[in-house]
């Protein structure tokens, strides 16, 4: 098992090397240069030069790339070419709101679709049931933006009920703290903050969170009518077990497994769909403005939010695989598998 | 023992992020809405060191803490005092006097006097100016040299006589006075870390969310009527107008004609102004690219195909004014006799035919920009359909703004789009982009040097009804040439609530809130 | 019983296929569906070609005046901001979503299956390799990774369909080389080999028409998420060149009037649901057909 952990841990590096190199080429080589517009309306010829010159754009790309590898392998990912500050500093200030967005995402993904898949499959071709699937093919045919676009004007629109964008009320703003905002608004007891930050979380959360929950629900069906099916089941209840007995106890403890692998390769996807819901709904968090930086070529963001993203992405992987292991006994990992 | 896991959390939590956001742990402020007043706007600003950037996002929420030595009227290009009470100049036109304000500290509490502005000049020589100082150039670029007389007195001395410098010095957003202590503390960046003499001070800035500011106590002037400033990011139209409409916030800038009936319907109040900015269509005249646009006959003939009154009404619904030249209207050296090619379909065609154009490639930008409010796309579809009526059929390739700048400079196209924000008031900042080699200015590469030679002799003179007869030659000569079709001067558009008074935006762009009060 | 299924399978599979088909009234109706959107695209495509019109307004011309009409007898869907028939751009839209669809579920289909039944046949470091280049394409979000090529290649179809087909080359690779491996291991392949058939031979006899009905499962589907794929990057403004319709284009652009013009983010949107929504069926209807195991629910 630890060898294995450690073999896997070993092999991300390849990974992540080319991961860098990939970027860097797409970045460095095919993007628009971003000499022309990172000076703004007064930029020169002239003065396009020798801010390519001092940002060392002008150097052999593997020299660019083994300055830029030595530097981020010192810590350091460069600084912005617009805003003139560190990367570490951008990023370090927009990932609270696109982890806070995508946990609370994921906690309603899995709960909501869990519940649903759990019914569906204990109630199989009923009403809930065909109600639950048809929504859950619905949820993953939506483009999420669109998802998005509708619940603004209908909740924030329409009803009022919640505002349209950002992530708390700017005079709720809590200072001083960790920059997750439900966490600090809780440690000052500042419930009214609190709730005010669930208002604006809501739609952006059960819009990112559509998408797995619709695969998840799914998942889960699937998996528990595969473990309904099962012999140890029926003697379950032909021993005289009761419904619920069977259902929690032995059906969904064992259905949980593919559920679990789901989830955890969801919340890979959430990050994907941050991207679009960020930009929807104005969430100031690392999607909509890697999406910012992409367009204007801001080189050392993009690598390093590349970077970051796929790592966070791999070590999820990981992390599901090794949960694998530990749940199902059956798992060996005597050697790689497919 | 629960409580201690979840302090060491947080700390391990702080130690993260906390390093990286800006802010002042003590400094919470008032949540009274009548002490707050929220501004949205489109972007993120770029940074709050003026001498680095030149966005509009970002100038005006430093127009609030920085200030220069002169700065403009309330609702013109004319220059005021500022920070220095007044000034003299030499007779040769040379050397300038300037007797600073005493008693001004910056918000970090170091004293201002002459020696902060010197720092903050030789800062942006052009042996010291980094490439991302925008403005240094046109500012600084003809300093020879700078002397401190004596605490409050400074000259300044250039090499060359310049009619726009003191314009030139009026603009905070480009000759900000930055506390010296302040630039040395953060390595010549502050960014992150604004320090000025303005009537507001910096709390906090939230990435993609908000920068907050607060009154500044010690002002030497007025001190700011409302407490706090809060410029928040909205990127999308619709967002604004909504978080307007229900009180969220106080006012919104980056709206356009087609959410004004809404606004109004709401119960808001709609700013508009003249701006200073002017937006063309370019015709490609690079010797190099051998577009049919070289020939002044094709320009002409396309010039005619397009309405401009009737386009710019409709997609700006009266809120823009179609350009009939270069200059804006209250920019000294426009003149009403400058007439633009006149539309006139029929001819078009016939000459378009007899030129033997059929089909013209139109490059454009995808968004919107401060001088085109509903994007280059958009624009360039519109121009697609005046074309098509004239019987010539047209591509348009739309790139992101990045994309698009650097597609101007390396592809052959036949007409392009472009805006200039104006920034100092003085006609030469507009004038000068044609008589320019340079591509990323002059974008078709229009060389003429009659117009050359007007513009250099416009620069030296002193303003007066003799310099503006230059321009006003200049201004015919485009209009003769058609090296590009002026659109429109769009107007400034803001809207803010009932309850906000004195809400202003400036002919430049910005907003100085702190005459603005709130009920 | 399903044992005996598969053995028994070979002969009628592709008329059982068609029966289960039938049988599944969702995903015949989808298959209805994309048969008439096919069609209708083609003889949009085929009459624009010829150069006449058969939708009510030319998609692409607006007429100023007549920009934000909502929904009336003369506009089905109203009018955009240019004042062009939403219900015209809908329908054209058509045209861009499918081909961008299926062509870049080919160009992912072809190389993806290629480098997987490759890396799974011959095993060994070539397998390696390749499946580690999977893993970098998969270890970036394929969105993020789209927008990027996007962004360094310039908007255009060809661009948005080489990008979306890129990164969801892994997902045919990973599929291909785990049936690859299974049939190889299967009895009747050593026993292929011992008696010396060619690896060619082995490939196509054996192993390509076992790969056929996941792959073709697997594209079905693809198609919906390169849908959606396409509507995402217009989205973003990293579509397709205007002024053609594309239905994500549409939405990005109805984005400023959600609320004075919601009808133009009805429409499109839905346009998309409903065609990913009948892609999404008849690929569950295929899968459920072609693997008996799954049919029985």
């Amino acid at each position: 098992m630890l060898l294995y952990f450690i073999k896997r841990l070993l092999m991300l590096i390849p990974v992540l090397f080319f991961v860098s190199v990939l970027v860097f080429l797409i970045m460095r080589v095919f993007s628009p240069d971003p000499a022309t517009i990172v000076l703004g309306q007064h930029t020169t010829l002239e003065k396009a030069a020798a801010w390519r010159e001092a940002m060392g754009l002008n150097e052999p790309i593997v020299v660019q790339y083994l300055d830029y590898m030595y530097n981020v392998l010192h810590g350091d990912f460069g600084v912005s070419y617009f805003t003139n500050t560190p990367v570490t500093t951008e990023l370090l200030s927009r990932l609270p709101a696109t982890i806070e967005l995508s946990v609370i995402a994921i906690i309603i993904a899995s709960v909501v679709g869990v519940f649903f898949g759990i019914i569906s499959a204990v109630k199989k071709n009923s009403i809930i049931d065909n109600f639950t699937m048809t929504t859950a093919l619905i949820g993953v045919s939506m483009p999420v933006f669109w998802l998005g676009m509708l619940l603004i004007i209908l909740f924030s629109g329409y009803l009022h009920l919640v505002p349209s964008g950002g992530r708390i009320d700017t005079l709720m703003r809590p200072y001083g703290g960790t920059g997750f905002y439900f966490y600090d608004t809780l440690m000052a007891g500042d419930y009214e903050a609190f709730f005010n930050a669930l208002q604006h979380a809501a739609l952006p959360a059960v819009t990112l969170a559509g998408y797995s929950m619709a695969i998840i629900t799914r998942m889960t069906r699937s998996s528990m009518l595969d473990v309904l099916h099962q012999d140890y089941i029926r003697t379950a209840r032909a021993k005289g077990l009761s419904a619920k007995s069977v259902i929690f106890k032995h059906a969904f403890r064992n259905a949980l497994l593919p559920v679990i692998t789901v989830i955890g390769l969801q919340f890979g996807s959430l990050l994907s769909g941050a991207v679009l819901t960020e930009t929807v709904f104005a969430w100031p968090g690392i999607g909509a403005y890697s999406v910012q930086c992409i367009l204007r070529s801001d080189f050392p963001v993009i690598q390093g939010v590349v970077l970051i993203v796929a790592f966070v992405f791999v070590i999820m992987n990981l992390l599901v695989d090794l949960l694998y292991a530990a749940l199902d006994p059956r798992v060996k990992y005597a050697q790689e598998s497919a | 023992m629960k409580l201690s896991k979840t302090k060491i959390f947080a700390a391990a939590l702080a130690l993260v992020f906390a390093g990286a956001a800006v802010t002042d742990a003590s400094a919470a402020l008032s949540r009274k809405p009548q002490d707050n007043f929220i501004f949205a706007s489109t972007n993120d600003p770029l940074g709050l060191d003026p001498a680095m950037v030149d966005d509009n996002d970002s100038g005006k929420i430093n127009c609030n803490m920085y200030e220069s030595l002169l700065r403009f009227e309330d609702d013109s290009t004319d220059v005021a005092p500022s920070l220095a009470e007044s000034y003299t100049v030499s007779d040769d036109g040379l050397t300038y006097t300037f007797k600073l304000r005493q008693g001004v500290k910056f918000h970090d509490g170091t004293p201002f006097n002459a020696e902060a502005v010197k720092f903050n000049i030789v800062r942006q020589l052009p042996e010291n100016a980094i490439p991302k100082m925008s403005y240094a150039g046109l500012v600084y670029g003809d300093v020879a040299k700078v002397d401190v007389i004596d605490e409050y007195t400074i000259a300044i001395t250039l090499k060359k006589k310049s009619t726009p410098f003191l314009h030139n010095i009026a603009m905070m957003y480009a000759a900000p006075i930055i506390s010296p202590a302040a630039l040395q503390k953060y390595g010549n960046n502050v960014m992150e870390h604004p320090c000025g003499t303005g009537p507001y001070k910096f709390v906090a800035w939230d990435k993609g969310q908000q920068v907050i500011l607060t009154r500044n106590e010690d002002y030497w002037g007025e001190p700011a009527k409302v407490q706090n400033l809060i410029f928040r990011t909205m990127p999308e139209t619709s967002a604004r107008v909504v978080a307007l409409n229900n009180g969220e916030v106080d006012a919104i800038n980056g709206i356009d004609a087609n959410v004004i009936p809404e606004i109004k319907q709401a119960g808001n109040l709609i700013f508009s102004s003249d701006g200073m900015s002017t937006q063309y269509m370019f015709f490609n005249t690079n010797a190099a690219h051998d577009s049919i646009c070289k020939d002044k006959a094709v320009r002409r003939a396309i010039a005619k195909a397009i309405n401009v009154p009737e386009m710019v009404q409709s997609l700006y619904k009266g809120y823009d004014t179609p350009a009939t030249t270069l200059l804006p209207k209250f920019v000294p050296g426009y003149s009403s006799k400058v007439k633009p090619v006149a539309y006139d379909p029929e001819a078009a065609k016939k000459e378009l035919a007899a030129l033997g154009v059929k089909h013209l490639d139109i490059i454009t930008y995808s968004g919107a920009r401060i001088y085109n409010t509903v994007g280059g796309q958009v624009l360039a579809e519109a121009i697609q359909a005046y074309l098509k009526a004239a019987g010539v059929e047209s591509t348009v390739a739309v790139y992101d703004w990045a994309t698009y700048k650097n597609k101007l400079l390396t592809d052959k196209f036949d007409l392009g789009f472009m805006g200039w924000n104006g920034d100092n008031g003085d006609p030469d900042n507009f004038v000068n982009l044609f008589a320019s080699d340079d591509i990323i200015n002059n974008q078709g590469l229009w060389v003429n040097q009659e117009y050359r030679d007007l513009v250099s002799q416009g620069v030296a003179m002193a303003d007066g009804p003799e310099r503006n007869a230059i321009y006003e030659k200049a201004e015919m000569l485009i209009a003769e040439e058609v090296p590009f079709l002026p659109i429109s001067h769009p107007q400034i558009l803001g809207a803010y609530r009932p309850n906000i008074e004195n809400f202003a935006i400036h002919p430049v762009g910005l907003t100085f809130l702190s005459k603005t009060v709130k009920h | 019983m399903t044992d005996s299924a598969i053995t028994l399978r070979k002969s009628s599979k592709w008329g059982d296929m068609w029966a289960s088909i039938c049988a599944n009234k969702a995903a015949l109706t989808s298959l209805i569906f994309i048969l008439a959107l096919v069609l209708t695209a083609v003889v949009i495509a085929i009459s624009q070609a010829l150069g006449f019109q058969i939708l009510p307004y030319d998609p692409n011309v607006g007429d100023m005046d007549k920009a934000f009409i909502a929904p009336c007898a003369e506009h089905w869907f109203g009018t955009d901001q240019l004042g062009r028939d939403i219900f015209s751009r809908v329908l054209d839209g058509t045209k861009i979503s499918l081909s961008v669809g299926v062509a870049a579920v080919s160009i992912a289909l072809i190389s993806g299956t290629l480098l997987g039944a490759i890396g799974g046949f011959f095993g060994g470091r070539l397998d390696n390799l390749i499946m580690r280049a999977m893993d970098v394409i998969l270890s970036v979000p394929s969105i993020l990774l789209a927008i990027t090529f996007m962004a360094a290649m310039g908007r255009g179809l060809d661009k948005a369909v080489l990008a979306i087909g890129l990164v969801s080359i892994p997902e045919y690779a990973r599929i291909a080389r785990s049936c690859v491996m299974a049939v190889k291991a299967n009895d009747y392949i050593q026993a292929a080999r011992v008696t010396g058939d060619s690896n060619l031979r082995i490939i196509l006899k054996h192993i390509v028409p076992n790969i056929t009905s996941p792959i073709v499962v697997r594209a079905t589907l693809g198609i919906s998420s390169a849908v959606l794929d396409t509507a995402a990057l217009g989205f973003l403004g990293l579509g397709v060149q205007p002024p053609f319709a594309e239905w994500g284009d549409m939405l990005a652009r109805s984005r400023s009037f959600i609320f004075s013009a919601p009808y133009t983010l009805i429409f499109p949107g839905l346009a998309i649901t409903i065609t990913v929504l009948a892609f999404n069926l008849f690929g569950d209807g295929l899968r459920d057909a072609l693997d008996p195991r799954s049919r029985r629910r």
